[in-house]
Order: structure tokens, then C-alpha cells, then sequence
């Protein structure tokens, strides 16, 4: 518990430069700091899944459980060809990018209502669930003040959810959650290889 | 948007509800055809035969008849039938078959008349009710439909096809039938009674698959039981059949969808599927395809586990995709167990249960609690998503004003069933009042205080019972009382006899009348009361002072008990008869006063003073009565206690007053003091300041009207311990068999007891026999006396051998034990007859020898010239020269030390510690010493005494505290010349110049060899002072060239010669130099000597 609240206040630091009033900065520093914080993430996501699916019951607490063929039409998959994602500018890349942290944090918030249905004594499952969104978000300020710093625009925050289906069934929730959980980590692995390439492009 | 777009396609069922719409009037045809017919036996004209002739009715109103023409009969050549009876009635016929009105029990005669074919031909038979069939009409289903997620029908239908029938018994029948082979599923049977109006029937029915899984159809017929139609009763024709399908989605999908079961119930889950569904599972366990319709399939699970919080999932595997479900296994809720209502403060009920067995369901499908109360028909509701772990349950009841008796129902619930515990409470008698807050304590006078409390709630209805804890340092005391209960929970009470200024401890807890149980305690007021004028004057006494003039005034300080307060001061004043005299203020601390009177006779009083007043002033008379008859006691004490006693005197009128100090303080002396009663006669005096083996006076006062008078005077120990030094004795007188011994006192600190005698021993023996350490074995050789007399002094020790060397010890004894010894060495006197006669004897045959060579010298003088004296004498003659030819010649007989008759001497060697040197020679001018186990070579200062005559007296002075000690003295008197004058010499008059006492120096006149004594002179400047050897140091010289004298020269080493002299315990020539001294290769000197000696 100690480190989540040291972890908030990590994130504080981090959003803190979007609080400032906007800036001519360097790139690098904000690239820099979203380059830390997903590889932090990087660490973290798959315990998370594990965790997750740990407490859904057989198959999917089954060892090896993997089903990529589950998607979510709402949430952005975060396979892409490497033709493509070498191909992108910088201003695609970051927007991808946004684009499915703020669809994941939204995400994260669903499938956490969802466990606490669920799994309503599992505090250590629902604290990794808001964890992760508060991560998302934190991402989501950093990615924010790169483009800022680039001078690019900021996109606008989308309800990405829509219309919630509130009548999915139990199963149908426990599937969404294990799309959420594994793109999270797949598109935090993906953030780290942009933000990698960005801080190459951007030296401090 | 948002849909998973899982493999399994959206549902595409659509409930296909295929209506038969069709008109009444098709309805009733159909169902006209559709009737079952019931034989008719006809009794056949003779003219033509009918054929299978049937008679129903629907309604019993109308028969309705059908038969084939007779052979021969043409068609629609019928038309009329008539029947038989009064009216004679006939009826057109139409088509096939006639209607005829109900026709009155009995048989009828009808008659169908022909009018073509037969000419005019008639048909006749015989018609009866009996021969009529009930056929209701048949059933018309008003509505299915379908709860698809609780798999159960709803269907519908009226009774109006039976509606004539009154009060008639009705039986319906319902089939459910299912895709793809449309099997029965399922038959019921539902019994109704018909009213007359047109009422609608419901039934419900759920499917153990889900009805996504399969269509699903059902029809109805019904059968009516009218009692008083006499002919035969038939079902009616089914209904049509309704379906009710689900419209598949392209996702695949399973059902049922979170389902909660019973653990232990079967239960079919079903996928429906566009594609072929390869396998499913239950959890982890995989159950066999149950293929439905197209490629629809289910599982049937037999017997299901509880499941864990998430629920079992249920799995297809489809080709690329899967479709799943949940089902959530639990049990019911149990009984609530140990439900039991309290109130804290009469405005909430609070009931705590025990939920029992876990139903295994958990966030929704939780159980709620609802707590109802029947009579005021209020309740409420608990609701948790997740399952408390080894925790009760608790639920806040809002109490309705001035209702006191509850009937409380817990009912739990969940998806599976309910269960419920109720609980009749009179409130007032189940109160746990909260802890009291905010104690208050507040002062009215230094003994009596109020303390006020706040109770949260409203008890105006009841009385409260509170406890009351006071503590006070070292005790504790409890205080119940009962308050009447109020409104706004603030209460106030008194506690009186309480201490003056006394801090306490407050704290409180509350019940109620009738006792339910004990509030917790509150916490803790601390509380100093106020103070109070000191209860009493201070104990106190006086002493005059040593010159008589000044009255000292003690007193001690009041017990915080009496004190009541912080004492600031006390008042000190003295009055005599006449006025009060002074007063003087003193500040706390201090405890006496020095007064400066005129006169002896005052009164003196003291008062303590705090800050509520003075006390009480305590008197005493300064007045000391003289006692003359008075004796000193003795006591002695038990443990740390000492007991007093003394006889009752009438004198005393006010108290007796027992004074002890230590008895080594000078006057006036005061450790302190003890009062006791007039009336007693004895008094245990106790003190921590009390030591044992230390001197104490106790003097006993007797308190009269004019002062004070002193009646005895005790000395005591409260332990007596065993004298700490020895007496101090020296001999007085010593003669030829006797000694007269004297002792000193021993001071009364070092006595440590009451001296009760002396034990003195004498024996015969020198100095350092081993033997002499132990008195206590009781050698017979030993004398002891016990001198219990105290106060003598001297001590005459008669029948004595003379000129023997005595040991005499001394000790003191208490009832402590023996005090160490102290010992002393004397040698009596020579018998002085012997000695005269001694001397006399050879003397006189001295005398006598004399006269006779005289005589006969001067009678043979001529012949004795002539032989002794012709010439000058030859030495080789000479015996005395021998010895030293001997040496001479290196013989190896030497002789000397067996030939010489010599005087035993001592050889001391004696060690020291400090650098002075304690032991010393004070008659032989150059101490010839060294510290042999210290130095080896340097300091010629520490010297080894070397007595060389008899010791006359030897004194030892044993110390009892270092027997073994390194330091233990031994002084040897050596004393040639005054061999006469026998004395002990005390030890301290070391600082004797050992010069001074130049005395006796034999070997310095000893005559030397005059050529020796040249080379001698010349090297030996700094030892010519010392001991000469009576040998030719120069025999030695020659051989040895590390002789004594070789080192001389360094002043390390004083020569030292002569070993017939010396009465050693060590020879004085090592072993090996038996033969002689040449083969002492050099190595043989007075420092290997002293230093090869053994410490003994």
C-alpha cells in the first residue's frame, strides 16, 4: 500500500508540468518522464493479468490461459504491423497512443465495477485494477505534454465506452476484463518502443 | 459501440410467435370436424339402414347428429327429419348431419324422411341423450411468452368454450413439445371449476433447458365433467400449437446466463451456435454434446459444487471462438443464529446475528438482512456486497417513541431462498448504556466533591445504576449508586469523606434497573482535593543543649495524613506561668528550633501551618527532673527491633518518651525519639537507621506535670558482632616462671558487643612454628584462660620454665563471637641459682687446677724449663694452628664447621614490602641484607638481617585480617648485650638509627691475617665496616675468581664469611661444593645464595 501512495505522488510529479501554464519546454524532458513511467507500467502488467485472471475461476485461472482471439470493438487493438507502426510520424504515434490509454483507463474503471461485483472481497485485485488506470491516466498527462511540448494539439477527450452494455452477462464481463487487462499490457509494451524511439529523436 | 463482438455472432433468434389467426367461424367448422364421433346404434327401417350415425353435443343445448344416406340414396335427397314427439316436429336437413335441440331424457323415435330416390322413403331410429357425446369445443390459447433469462413459460387461455357449463369441473391439459424432433417434453394436467363468466387461466412453466436453446410449442385441450349430462364425456380437440423460439444472434451464445443454483442441483447449459461447436466444460472438467437443433448443443451437469465468488464458468469451444457462461452454485441463507437486540441509549435498537453456514454468493446475489418489527411494523434493511469474514452482523433499529416491547423478524434472502429468526425484547430491560464521557470533578470543601457526567441517550423511563471507582494511592474503593434517568443525559453526584488534599482517581460506568450488562469504564479523572488544617500538632521534643543554656526544639513532620496541606511553616513559642515568651516562625524544611532561655521551666508549643491554617499546637515542657538512683542497662535487640520494658510508674502522667542516638556521638546527641502512652510498660523501638555491632543509648523519658525526667538509661545493640581488634597487652614483668601480662580497653566502636571476657593463651614455642597458628585444636601443650571479668586488667602466668620461649595470645570475646588474636613471643628469665652454681663450679675447679700446676711447676720448674722452653716453641706442635694447615694445604677435610664449638646463631632473611625497612638490626652496626625474591643484584639498601646471637625475646604480633598476607610483620629484638634486661620492643620503633645501636661487632676485632688484611684495606674500603669471616677469606680468593670478594668492590655484595658462625636452615655452602671450595667453578656467592633460597 506504501508504494501506491508513493506512486501517487510519483504521478503527481509527473502531471505537475501539465499544471504550469503552457511553455515553450524541450520535448525530451516530458518524453523522458513518460519514458520512465511506461517502463514502470511495463513491470507491473502482467501481474496484473495474472492477477485477473486468478480470480475469474477456471479456464481462466488455468495455467497458460490465453485467448488472443478475444477482442473489444471499442478498445483499439495494440498489434499493428511493424510496417505500419514504422511508418508512423510522431504525431500518429502519440495519438494512437492516447487514443488507447484514455480507452483503457475508461476500460479499467468498467472492469473495475465489473469485479466488484465479482470479486467483492478481493481488495487486492480491485486495488490493482484502479492502480492501472491511474497509471493509464498518468500516461495519458505525459503523452499530453509531449505534444504540447511538440506543439502539436492535444486531441479532445472522447467517451470511447459509449453506451455501456450494463446488461453484459458475468462471462461476457470476465472476457472484457481479460481484453482490458492484456491490451494494457500490450499497449504499455507498445508506449515503451514509442517512447523509445521518440527519446531517440528527441535527445535531452 | 460498445458490443463484444465476441466469435460467438449477436443472437439472431427472434421469438417467432406464428399466431393462428383464423375466424371464428373456420374455428368452428374445424373443430365440428375434428369432434370425436361416437357411434350411434340406430335401429333401422326396414325401408333403408343409416350408417354411422353420430350425435355430440358442445354445449348441451344442441345435438348435433350426422350419418351416411343408406345405400341407394341418392344425395341431398333428404329433407326433413322429424321427431317423434308430442310436437311432432320436423327439421330441414342440412347437408349431413341435423341440429336438434336437446331433446328431455328418454327415447326418442326419429324418423329422416326421403323425399327423393326411394319415393318418399323414411329412415327411423331411436334417439337418446345417453347416446349423445360432450364434446367441449376446443381451447383457445390466449398468449405464450417466455422469460428467456429464467427459462420459464407464461401461457394464457379463457374457459369460454365451457362457459355454458356452470359450476361443472373442468380439466385442462397442456403438452410442451420441442425442436427438432418435436418431443414431448412435457404433459400437465390443471383442474378448474367453471364459473359461468369467461375466466382466464394462467400457467407457468420453467424448462430445465434453457429456452434459447430449443423452440419450444405447447397446445391444450380440455375435458369438462358435467354431471348432470348423462352420455359420454370426451377431450376436446387440441389447440393449435404456439411456439416460442429465440432469434439466434450471429455471436455464439450460452444459457443460461447468471444463473444462481442450488449446490447439488442438475442443471443444462446449452450453446447456441452457427457453427459447430467442438467441446464444453464446467470449469475445468469437460461433459459430453448433447446436439440440439442445428448446431445448437448443451451440457447436463449433475450434482453442482458450491462455486467460488466469480461464479462457475461454463465453456464451448466453437471453432475459432469460444461461448461461455456462468452459473453461481450457493446455498440458501441459514437461519440467522444468536440474534440479540440491544439499545445503548433508548433511541436505537441494535441487533447483532450470526449469518451461520456461508451461501458461497457473494456481490449481488449476497444476502440482505431485513429487520422487521411487527408492531410498528417498521423495518430495515442490510444490505453488503461482499461476505463479512468471522464477524457478526449488525443492523440500527430507530426506536418508535414509548414502545418498549419489540417483536423483531430478521428474514434473510437471496436468489435461493429466504430463511428468518425473530426475537420478543422489552427494551428497558436490555440496556448496555455507552461509556459516560466528559467526567467533571469539582470541589465544595476539602472532603467532599461532586462529580457530573455525560450519558449519551435519553433514560428519562428508567433508573440508572452507576458504579463509582475512587482510588487513592494504595487503595481502591467502589461506590454504586442510582440516579433517576434523564432526558439530556447529564448527570451529578455528591461523594463526600474524601481525604484533604489527596489526589484521586475518578472513573465511572452506568446500568440500568433491571442489570442487562455494564457500560465500559470511562476513562479516568484525576483529582486533588482541596487542603484542610493539619489534624494534629507535630510530635516533638526537646534537648538542652551541652552547656545547659539553649532548649533545642525537634519535631517531626506530620504524616501526609495529618497533615491535611502542604506544610509552609511552624510555629514555635514558649510561655512559662507567667506570658508567652517568644515565637518564632520557621519555614518547612527545617524541623528544630533553638531556643535561648532564661529560665528551665517552659512550656513549648509548636504548630504546623499549611495553607487552610495552623494545627492543633503540640506542648512540652522544657523542664528536665533529675534522677539520681540511676543505672545503665543493658539490651540487646532482635532483628532490626530492640523491646524495652520497664516497671509502671505512677508519676507519669503524661508519656513516656524513649530517646536513642548512636552512643559514639557526642552530647547532645538525637537520632530520634519515640512517645509512647502513660499506661504502658513497654515500647519496641524500630529504625532502619538501626546497624549491628553499632552502640545505641536509649534513654526512657517519664512525661510529668512539671517536665521531664530521665528514668533509665540503656545502652544496646540491636546485634552484637565479634570484637573487631584484639586488646592491646604488653608483658609487665617476667622472671624465671612467671609473666605478668597487662591489657588496654578496647574501644567501644571496635568492641561491636558487650565485652563479656577474655580468653588468653600461652604455650611454649619460638617464633614461626607452624604449629602455633592453631589455638583452636586444642594442643595439650596449650593453656588457656578465660578471664570473665571484664575489668581486669593484668593477668600473672606463674609455674613457668625458665629461659623458655612462651607464645601468649589474647583475644576478646562478646556475645558476637571471638575477636581476633593478638600474640607475643617472651622468653623467661634464667634461674639465677643454676646460674651462680654454674659459674661457681668451674671457678673453684679452676681455682683448684691452678694451685695444683702451681705447685707443681714450682717443684719440677727446672725439668719443664728444660723441655718447654729450650727454644722458641715449633708451631707444628700447636693444635690451635691446625685448622688452618689444613686449609692450607687444600685438604679435603674441612673441618671447621664441626670442629668449631660454636653458639648457635640465627640467620634471618626476612622480606619487606615497604620501601623503609621494617625489619632491622639494631645492635649490628652494618646490616648485612638483601631482598632476595625482589632484586637480584641492586639496592644494598634492603638488607637481610643476620642475627648473630641468641634472640632473648621475640614479640609477634599476629594480625588476625591478613594472617596469610603478604605484609604480616615479624620483628626479631636481638639484644647481646642486656641479655639480662629482657623486653619486648614494639614494632614502630623502626626509625632507630641502626648506628646508634652499635653495639656488639665480634668479627671487626677478630684478628686477620696481616697480609690478607692489607689486600683487603686496599679493595675493600666500603665493606670494612661489615662482617668479617672467621675463615682466610683469602683460601677462597685463590680459587674463585667470582668469590664474594671479587664483587666487593661493587658494594652488591657484603662479604660475609665464617659459615661456623651461622645456624642456618640452609647450608651455607651449597652441596656440591663438599669437597671444597675450588670446585665451586666461581658460581658460589651470598647473592646466589639468597636467591637459591626457598620462600619458607
Amino acid at each position: 500500500m506504501a508504494c501506491h501512495r508513493g506512486w501517487s505522488l510519483y504521478l503527481l510529479s509527473l502531471l505537475l508540468p501539465l499544471l504550469s501554464p503552457a511553455a515553450p519546454i524541450s520535448p525530451a524532458e516530458p518524453i523522458s518522464q513518460a519514458y520512465s513511467l511506461a517502463l514502470y507500467m511495463q513491470k507491473n502488467t502482467s501481474t496484473l493479468l495474472q492477477t485477473y485472471l486468478q480470480y475469474q475461476g477456471s479456464p481462466f485461472s488455468d495455467p497458460g490461459f490465453s485467448a488472443p482471439e478475444l477482442q473489444l470493438s471499442s478498445l483499439p487493438p495494440a498489434a499493428v504491423s511493424f510496417r505500419i507502426w514504422h511508418a508512423l510520424d510522431d504525431v500518429e504515434r502519440l495519438s494512437r497512443g492516447q487514443e488507447a490509454f484514455l480507452a483503457l483507463s475508461q476500460h479499467l474503471q468498467l472492469v473495475g465495477d465489473d469485479q466488484s461485483d465479482l470479486n467483492p472481497g478481493s481488495p487486492i485485485l480491485l486495488a490493482q485494477l484502479a492502480t492501472a488506470r491511474l497509471r493509464a491516466q498518468g500516461l495519458l498527462g505525459n503523452m499530453a505534454a509531449i505534444m504540447t511540448a511538440l506543439g502539436l494539439p492535444i486531441p479532445p477527450e472522447e467517451d470511447t465506452l459509449g453506451l455501456v452494455p450494463f446488461g453484459a452477462s458475468a462471462f461476457e464481463r470476465k472476457c472484457r476484463g481479460y481484453i482490458v487487462t492484456r491490451e494494457y499490457g500490450h499497449w504499455t509494451d507498445r508506449a515503451v518502443r514509442d517512447l523509445a524511439l521518440l527519446k531517440a529523436k528527441y535527445p535531452a | 459501440m460498445m458490443d463484444v463482438s465476441l466469435c460467438w455472432r449477436p443472437p439472431a433468434w427472434t421469438v417467432g410467435e406464428k399466431r393462428m389467426r383464423t375466424a371464428p367461424t373456420l374455428r368452428r367448422l374445424l373443430s365440428a370436424l375434428t369432434l370425436l364421433h361416437v357411434m350411434v346404434q340406430v335401429n333401422s327401417q326396414k325401408r333403408g339402414a343409416l350408417r354411422d350415425l353420430k350425435c355430440t353435443t358442445n354445449n348441451l343445448q344442441v345435438w348435433d347428429c350426422a350419418w351416411k344416406a343408406p345405400l341407394g340414396a341418392g344425395h341431398g335427397t333428404v329433407n326433413e327429419v322429424c321427431i317423434d314427439d308430442r310436437l311432432h316436429s320436423c327439421y330441414p336437413l342440412e347437408k349431413g348431419n341435423v341440429k336438434i335441440p336437446a331433446l328431455p331424457p328418454g327415447d326418442h323415435e326419429v324418423i329422416v324422411n326421403y323425399l327423393h330416390g326411394f319415393n318418399g322413403s323414411s329412415a327411423k331410429f331411436i334417439l337418446n341423450e345417453q347416446n349423445v357425446s360432450l364434446i367441449p369445443n376446443t381451447p383457445e390459447i390466449l398468449t405464450l411468452s417466455a422469460d428467456f433469462s429464467t427459462s420459464t413459460l407464461y401461457l394464457t387461455w379463457d374457459d369460454r368454450s365451457c362457459a355454458f357449463a356452470h359450476h361443472s369441473k373442468v380439466t385442462w391439459e397442456i403438452k410442451v413439445l420441442r425442436t427438432p424432433r418435436m418431443e414431448l417434453v412435457n404433459v400437465v394436467t390443471y383442474n378448474t371449476t367453471l364459473h359461468g363468466r369467461d375466466t382466464v387461466h394462467y400457467w407457468r412453466w420453467t424448462s430445465d433447458l434453457p429456452l434459447q436453446c430449443a423452440t419450444h410449442y405447447v397446445g391444450i385441450r380440455c375435458y369438462l365433467d358435467h354431471l348432470h349430462f348423462a352420455g359420454p364425456k370426451e377431450w376436446s380437440a387440441w389447440s393449435p400449437l404456439m411456439n416460442i423460439s429465440w432469434a439466434p444472434e450471429s455471436e455464439a451464445k450460452a444459457f443460461p446466463q447468471d444463473k444462481v443454483v442450488l449446490v447439488g442441483s442438475n442443471i443444462t447449459f446449452c450453446c447456441v451456435s452457427q457453427t459447430k461447436v467442438l467441446s464444453g466444460q464446467i470449469g475445468k472438467t469437460f461433459y459430453p454434446l448433447i446436439h440440439l437443433y442445428g448446431q445448437n448443443v448443451a451440457i447436463h451437469i449433475q450434482n453442482i459444487s458450491v462455486s467460488e465468488n466469480s461464479g462457475t464458468n461454463v465453456v464451448f469451444m466453437i471453432e475459432d471462438n469460444v461461448c461461455g457462461t456462468v452459473v453461481f452454485a450457493g446455498y440458501p441463507p441459514d437461519v440467522p443464529q444468536k440474534l440479540n437486540c440491544e439499545t445503548h441509549d433508548l433511541k436505537d435498537i441494535i441487533c447483532n446475528w450470526n449469518p451461520g453456514r456461508p451461501t458461497g454468493l457473494v456481490g449481488p446475489r449476497n444476502t440482505n438482512y431485513t429487520l422487521l418489527d411487527s408492531f410498528s411494523g417498521k423495518s430495515v434493511t442490510f444490505k453488503r456486497f461482499e461476505t463479512l469474514t468471522n464477524e457478526s452482523y449488525q443492523l440500527l433499529f430507530q426506536m418508535p417513541p414509548h414502545q418498549e416491547i419489540y417483536n423483531l423478524t430478521l428474514t434473510a434472502r437471496n436468489p435461493l431462498g429466504q430463511s428468518e429468526s425473530a426475537i420478543l425484547v422489552n427494551i428497558t430491560e436490555r440496556v448496555c448504556p455507552h461509556t459516560p464521557t466528559s467526567l467533571k470533578v469539582k470541589d465544595i470543601n476539602s472532603t467532599v466533591v461532586t462529580l457530573s457526567w455525560h450519558l449519551p441517550g435519553n433514560f428519562a423511563r428508567i433508573n440508572l445504576v452507576c458504579q463509582i471507582e475512587i482510588w487513592k494511592p494504595n487503595s481502591k474503593q467502589e461506590l454504586n449508586i442510582t440516579i433517576k434517568g434523564v432526558e439530556n443525559s447529564s448527570y451529578l453526584v455528591v461523594v463526600d469523606k474524601l481525604n484533604p488534599y489527596t489526589t484521586y482517581t475518578f472513573r465511572i460506568r452506568c446500568s440500568t434497573e433491571p442489570f442487562w450488562k455494564w457500560s465500559k469504564w470511562s476513562s479516568g479523572k484525576r483529582h486533588l482535593t482541596t487542603e484542610a488544617i493539619p489534624s494534629k500538632g507535630p510530635d516533638t521534643w526537646r534537648e538542652w543543649s551541652s552547656d545547659g543554656r539553649n532548649l533545642i526544639i525537634y519535631w517531626k513532620p506530620l504524616p501526609i495524613s495529618e497533615a491535611n496541606g502542604k506544610i509552609l511553616s511552624y510555629n514555635v513559642s514558649c510561655s512559662s506561668h507567667e506570658e508567652v515568651q517568644s515565637m518564632s516562625e520557621i519555614l518547612d524544611p527545617q524541623h528544630r528550633a533553638e531556643l535561648q532561655l532564661v529560665k528551665d521551666d517552659y512550656i513549648i508549643s509548636v504548630v504546623a501551618k499549611n495553607s487552610a491554617g495552623p494545627s492543633p499546637p503540640s506542648r512540652i515542657a522544657s523542664m528536665e527532673i533529675p534522677n539520681d538512683d540511676l543505672t545503665v542497662e543493658q539490651a540487646v535487640g532482635l532483628g532490626k527491633k530492640i523491646r524495652l520494658t520497664w516497671p509502671p510508674d505512677p508519676n507519669v502522667t503524661c508519656d513516656y518518651v524513649i530517646k536513642w542516638c548512636n552512643s559514639s556521638r557526642s552530647e547532645p546527641c538525637l537520632m530520634d525519639w519515640k512517645k509512647v502512652p502513660s499506661n504502658s510498660t513497654e515500647a519496641v523501638i524500630e529504625s532502619d537507621q538501626f546497624r549491628p555491632g553499632v552502640r545505641y543509648n536509649f534513654f526512657l523519658y517519664g512525661c510529668r506535670s512539671q517536665g521531664y525526667q530521665l528514668l533509665r538509661s540503656i545502652i544496646g545493640y540491636i546485634e552484637e558482632l565479634a570484637p573487631i581488634v584484639a586488646p592491646n597487652f604488653t608483658v609487665e614483668d617476667t622472671s624465671a616462671d612467671s609473666i605478668l601480662v597487662r591489657w588496654e580497653d578496647i574501644p567501644v566502636e571496635e568492641l561491636r558487643g558487650f565485652l563479656r571476657g577474655y580468653l588468653f593463651y600461652f604455650q611454649k614455642g619460638e617464633r614461626d612454628t607452624p604449629k602455633m597458628r592453631s589455638l583452636e585444636t586444642g594442643h595439650s601443650d596449650i593453656k588457656v584462660k578465660n578471664i570473665t571479668d571484664t575489668s581486669q586488667k593484668t593477668l600473672r602466668i606463674a609455674d613457668l620454665q625458665g629461659k623458655t620461649s612462651y607464645r601468649l595470645v589474647l583475644r576478646a570475646y562478646t556475645d558476637g563471637g571471638l575477636g581476633p588474636e593478638k600474640s607475643m613471643f617472651v622468653v623467661t628469665k634464667e634461674n639465677s641459682v643454676g646460674l651462680i652454681i654454674a659459674i661457681l663450679i668451674p671457678v673453684a675447679v679452676a681455682v683448684i687446677v691452678g694451685v695444683v700446676t702451681s705447685t707443681l711447676c714450682y717443684r719440677k720448674r727446672e725439668w719443664i724449663k728444660e723441655t718447654f722452653y729450650p727454644d722458641i716453641p715449633n708451631p707444628e706442635n700447636c693444635k690451635a694452628l691446625q685448622f688452618q694447615k689444613s686449609v692450607c694445604e687444600g685438604s679435603n677435610a674441612l673441618k671447621t664447621l664441626e670442629m668449631n664449638p660454636c653458639t648457635p646463631n640465627d640467620v634471618e632473611v626476612l622480606e619487606t614490602r615497604s620501601i623503609i625497612p621494617k625489619i632491622e638490626d639494631t645492635e649490628i652496626i652494618s646490616p648485612v641484607a638483601e631482598r632476595p625474591e625482589e632484586i637480584s643484584e641492586a639496592e644494598p639498601e634492603n638488607h637481610v638481617v643476620v642475627s648473630y646471637c641468641p634472640p632473648i625475646i621475640e614479640e609477634e604480633i599476629a594480625n588476625p585480617a591478613a594472617d596469610d598476607a603478604g605484609g604480616a610483620s615479624q620483628v626479631v629484638y636481638i639484644d647481646v648485650q642486656s641479655m639480662c634486661q629482657p623486653q619486648a620492643r614494639p614494632e614502630d620503633e623502626q626509625d632507630i638509627d641502626p648506628i646508634v645501636g652499635a653495639g656488639y661487632k665480634p668479627q671487626m676485632r677478630l684478628p686477620i691475617n696481616s697480609a690478607v688484611e692489607e689486600t683487603a684495606a686496599e679493595n675493600d674500603a666500603d665493606s670494612t665496616a661489615g662482617y668479617r669471616p672467621q675463615a682466610n677469606v683469602n683460601t677462597w680468593n685463590l680459587v674463585s675468581p667470582d668469590s664474594p670478594r671479587s664483587t666487593d668492590s661493587n658494594s652488591e655484595i657484603v662479604s660475609f664469611g665464617s659459615p661456623c658462625s651461622v645456624n642456618s636452615r640452609q647450608f651455607l655452602i651449597p652441596p656440591k661444593d663438599d669437597d671444597s671450595p675450588k670446585s665451586n667453578g666461581g658460581a658460589w656467592s651470598f647473592t646466589n645464595f639468597f636467591q637459591n633460597k626457598p620462600n619458607d
